[in-house]
């Protein structure tokens, strides 16, 4: 599964011409660490649903990787 | 093009479908009835043409009726139009609170919603989609009558506006289409003498196209329309 959102967070990092990441600790910040925008974690949301069927973002804001891992275990 | 089209099974919406299925596009259509306008369409474009019974008066089933089951993240959209909707008329002092809640259900909550989730769908799919609402030439010209119901699609257009901005740097575009009085089952009620003074306020003095508007419609979601976005086109007879 942390393979997998590694993957999905360097798909949108790629898509909005961001520097791609080697790996993710769970301390890391979406925006402040990954320098995601409001848009690009929208983008994380749909991609992240689409392949886990879960909205991360459903019932409040997420701001650590390690919160993503939690909703996603 | 797929698009998915609100309020398919007659009047505005279906016209739109028929533009839309003519130029060789697919369409998803969303209604309550099948009907029998719908069906000719059905027969001629069987390929083409899709249909789902939904009642957008209930707008949190919209996730789970329309994009679990129907379109899904499987289908790449090009584009929605928020067409479905209904007339509540009074007077104010009569206004009902349940009958502006379900007509705001309708016309305002469903189109945002379905907008919300035809968005999610572009990004998954990096696709530049556009987003057309039908709102009324009732919220730029004042009718007895039709204060709530203006107010609804005053929303809508304000939705729409903000939309745009919002979006816009990944190209995807939202507009709105304003129409005048056509002559539909919406406007069924009203009376000759209603309807004509309706069409002296307008410059051409008469009844409002719908296949113009249809063709509005898919003008705006074609690539011919890449750069606009954020506006309200008035297809309305001149009523200036
Ligand atoms: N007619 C006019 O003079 C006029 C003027 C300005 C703007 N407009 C706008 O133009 C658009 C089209 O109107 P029209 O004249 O074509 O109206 P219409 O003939 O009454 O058609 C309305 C469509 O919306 C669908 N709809 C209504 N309630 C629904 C619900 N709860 N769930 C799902 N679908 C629903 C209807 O399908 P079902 O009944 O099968 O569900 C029908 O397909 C609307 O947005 C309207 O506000 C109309």
């Amino acid at each position: 599964m942390e393979q997998r959102v590694l993957d999905i967070v360097n798909v949108v990092l790629e898509n909005r011409s961001k520097t791609k990441v080697n790996n993710l600790s769970p301390d890391d910040k979406l925006r402040e660490t990954l320098g995601f925008d409001s848009l690009d974690l929208a983008e994380l949301t749909v991609r992240i649903e689409d392949e886990f069927g879960v909205d991360i973002f459903e019932d409040g804001l997420i701001n650590t990787v390690g919160e993503i891992y939690s909703k996603l275990g | 093009m797929n698009i998915l089209v609100t309020g398919c099974s007659r009047g505005v919406g279906l016209e739109i479908c028929r533009v839309l299925l003519e130029q060789g596009h697919t369409v998803y259509g969303i209604a309550r009835n099948y009907t029998d306008g719908f069906k000719e369409l059905a027969i001629r474009y069987k390929d083409s043409l899709f249909f789902k019974s939904v009642d957008l008066s209930v707008p949190a089933e919209i996730h789970r009726q329309v994009f679990k089951e129907y379109v899904t993240n499987r289908i790449v959209l090009d584009g929605v139009v928020n067409n479905a909707a209904m007339a509540y008329d009074d007077i104010v002092t009569n206004l009902k609170l349940e009958k502006l809640e379900t007509m705001y259900a309708v016309n305002v909550f469903a189109p945002m919603m379905i907008t919300k989730y035809a968005i999610r769908n572009m990004l998954l799919h990096r696709k530049k989609g556009c987003i057309v609402h039908i709102s009324s030439v009732s919220v730029h010209t004042g009718y007895k009558g039709l204060a709530m119901y203006a107010s609804s699609k005053g929303a809508l257009e304000a939705f729409s506006k903000d939309t745009a901005r919002e979006w816009g740097e990944l190209g995807i575009r939202s507009n709105v289409v304003v129409p005048g009085f056509m002559e539909t089952e919406m406007s069924a009620s009203l009376t000759q003498e209603q309807k004509d003074r309706i069409f002296r306020r307008t410059s051409m003095k008469q009844a409002t196209s719908v296949r113009s508007v249809a063709e509005t419609t898919v003008f705006l979601l074609s690539e011919k329309a890449c750069s606009i976005t954020g506006q309200n086109i008035h297809i309305d007879n001149g009523t200036i």
